[in-house]
């Protein structure tokens, strides 16, 4: 396949285990290049596992997971050389400063001038003033604002978000929207999120998923969503229906 | 890749007081070490000064200075048991820390999402500490250089040198082999404190249980850096006896008695076997940290405790 031509994200089949427990029972999914696709399921859905093989921290018992074509297990170096990642509860290194951390995480994604990358990125998410500070001393909300910078301080082309909104005050949930829209309007980034918050899913994604119990049970764009479901008002109340039905 | 993983874990490191805590006690247990040689010589001298007077007084022939027919270095002889003790410790947290940032705080899932090869990363883990553990040790030898001068009132001899550089050299294997026990400890076990707890337990089964079986010492004698191991008639402890090369504790100590004099002198050939088995400690610890970084999952949280 010609990786340029490909989507951004494919899943085959994927299946995944721990011992008896079936993580993922088979998910086929293809995401397209410039998506911001809203991943929902209960806890223990299989959200997470999913987003740990597409970033190849871990890999499928059976099945495949291709990012921009290239597949996660057998070409995990072009993969990781394409992606961005913020897990749900990183907290980065205490003891380094903002720029340190940024520069060091720069350095092993290859990026020319890590100490450049890094200040830039911070400004392009307007919080230069953390640069100097050290992480062990920032909230909640200012230590996801220095996750993304790492996440996306070597540009990817896909970025994978993780519960991003987890534990943040409704002013960092509004911050983080605009950035996400942000990174996909100005870079073009495809936006992989987990997330169990439905009103900023409504509000960011163009396309959503539900998994439950490893299973794929739905995948369209919001707005074919919404238009299906004409009864529910939210899409909180979609989500109620598809998880039940 | 390993240049940046090493320079990452040193500036950590540097940062949580790491280095300034290592260095300070190896420096304060050299200094400790020359200052007991040097407060032992002083009172040996002191009464061997009188006994000569009291010897004249009565027309009697004095017998030569004790501590003329000592080696110069035995002054510093404590120092082994110093390392075994509190620096192998010491080197077990420093390994223990140089892997708990990444293993509790989730950014090995950040490292490991990026184009990065996992032995680099293993060779910069094992890597950082050994830096940290050869800075500590270079400047414990400058103080020795120190104290030998203070205390012998004259500068030491290059065989001297030599001899300090090579115990610092013994030192710094020996440590180097625990601070990876700290590394693989945390990472087996997945728990911080079970990880530390486990590395805890393997140096007191190396210092304190291991030479029991194979020399007969009490935990009480391992305190001694005299090499004078106790013969065992029972025949259970003949049979363990015959592990006695591969005790790594009892190894570094009788090196470390025959590098600094205090213990009778043998062949350099010999005294290399007897590093031989740290050296392969070192070697095989090393190797199993490596496939444990190959195969650990560090997408699984790991326990803050």
């Amino acid at each position: 396949m010609n990786q340029t031509t490909a989507p951004a994200i494919e899943l085959i089949g994927l299946r995944h285990s721990f011992g008896s427990v079936d993580a993922l029972r088979g998910v086929d999914l293809t995401i397209g290049t410039g998506e911001i696709f809203g991943f929902l399921g209960h806890n223990g859905a299989g959200k997470t596992t999913a987003m740990n093989i597409l970033t190849t921290l871990i890999a499928p018992t059976s099945g495949q997971a291709k990012v921009c074509g290239f597949d996660t297990v057998t070409q995990r170096a072009s993969v990781t050389g394409l992606i961005g990642y913020l897990p749900s509860d990183v907290r980065l290194y205490a003891h380094l400063t903002a720029a340190e951390n940024l520069e060091f995480f720069a350095r092993l994604s290859g990026v020319t001038n890590p100490g450049k990358a890094a200040l830039e990125t911070l400004a392009y998410l307007n919080c230069s003033e953390l640069a100097d500070l050290r992480l062990g001393t920032f909230s909640t909300g200012m230590r996801q604002r220095v996750g993304i910078a790492q996440a996306i301080l070597h540009r990817p082309e896909v970025l994978f978000l993780d519960e991003p909104t987890s534990g943040l005050d409704p002013m960092g949930v509004r911050q983080l929207r605009e950035t996400i829209q942000r990174l996909n309007g100005d870079l073009g980034m495809t936006v992989f999120m987990n997330t169990h918050l439905l009103s900023e899913v409504a509000r960011v994604c163009t396309t959503i998923g539900v998994l439950n119990q490893g299973e794929l049970i739905y995948h369209d764009t919001l707005d074919a969503t919404m238009a299906r479901f004409p009864d529910e008002a939210t899409l909180e109340d979609i989500y109620v229906r598809v998880g039940s039905a | 890749m390993i240049v940046t993983f090493t320079r990452n874990r040193l500036r950590i490191m540097h940062r949580q007081g790491v280095t300034a805590g290592t260095v300070c006690v190896m420096a304060a247990l050299t200094m400790l070490a020359g200052l007991l040689g040097w407060a032992s010589q002083r009172t040996i001298v002191g009464v061997y000064d009188e006994s000569v007077k009291l010897l004249a007084q009565r027309g009697l022939p004095a017998p030569p200075n004790p501590f003329l027919l000592k080696p110069q270095l035995s002054m510093l002889s404590n120092m082994s048991i110093y390392v075994t003790m509190i620096g192998a410790l010491v080197a077990v947290i420093a390994g223990h820390l140089a892997v708990a940032d990444d293993h509790s705080t989730g950014t090995g899932r950040l490292v490991f999402s990026r184009p990065v090869h996992r032995q680099a990363y293993a060779t910069a883990v094992i890597t950082a500490p050994a830096v940290l553990l050869g800075l500590a040790m270079a400047i414990s030898a400058l103080l020795s250089a120190v104290a030998f001068t203070a205390v012998n009132k004259a500068v030491p001899s290059a065989g001297d040198v030599a001899r300090l550089v090579g115990f610092a050299l013994l030192s710094w294997v020996y440590l180097w082999l625990f601070a990876v026990v700290g590394s693989l400890m945390l990472l087996a076990t997945r728990r911080r404190s079970l990880g530390l707890l486990t590395a805890i337990g393997v140096w007191l089964v190396v210092t304190f249980a291991v030479p029991q079986f194979t020399s007969g010492l009490r935990p009480s004698q391992s305190l001694n850096p005299i090499v004078d191991p106790v013969s065992s008639s029972q025949t259970f402890f003949k049979v363990t006896q015959r592990a006695r090369p591969w005790s790594i504790a009892e190894q570094f100590k009788e090196a470390s008695g025959r590098i600094l004099q205090t213990a009778p002198t043998e062949t350099a050939v010999h005294t290399i076997g007897r590093v031989a088995p740290i050296v392969m400690a070192l070697v095989i610890v090393a190797g199993l940290f490596s496939l444990v970084i190959a195969r650990h999952d560090y997408a699984r949280s790991m326990t803050d405790d």
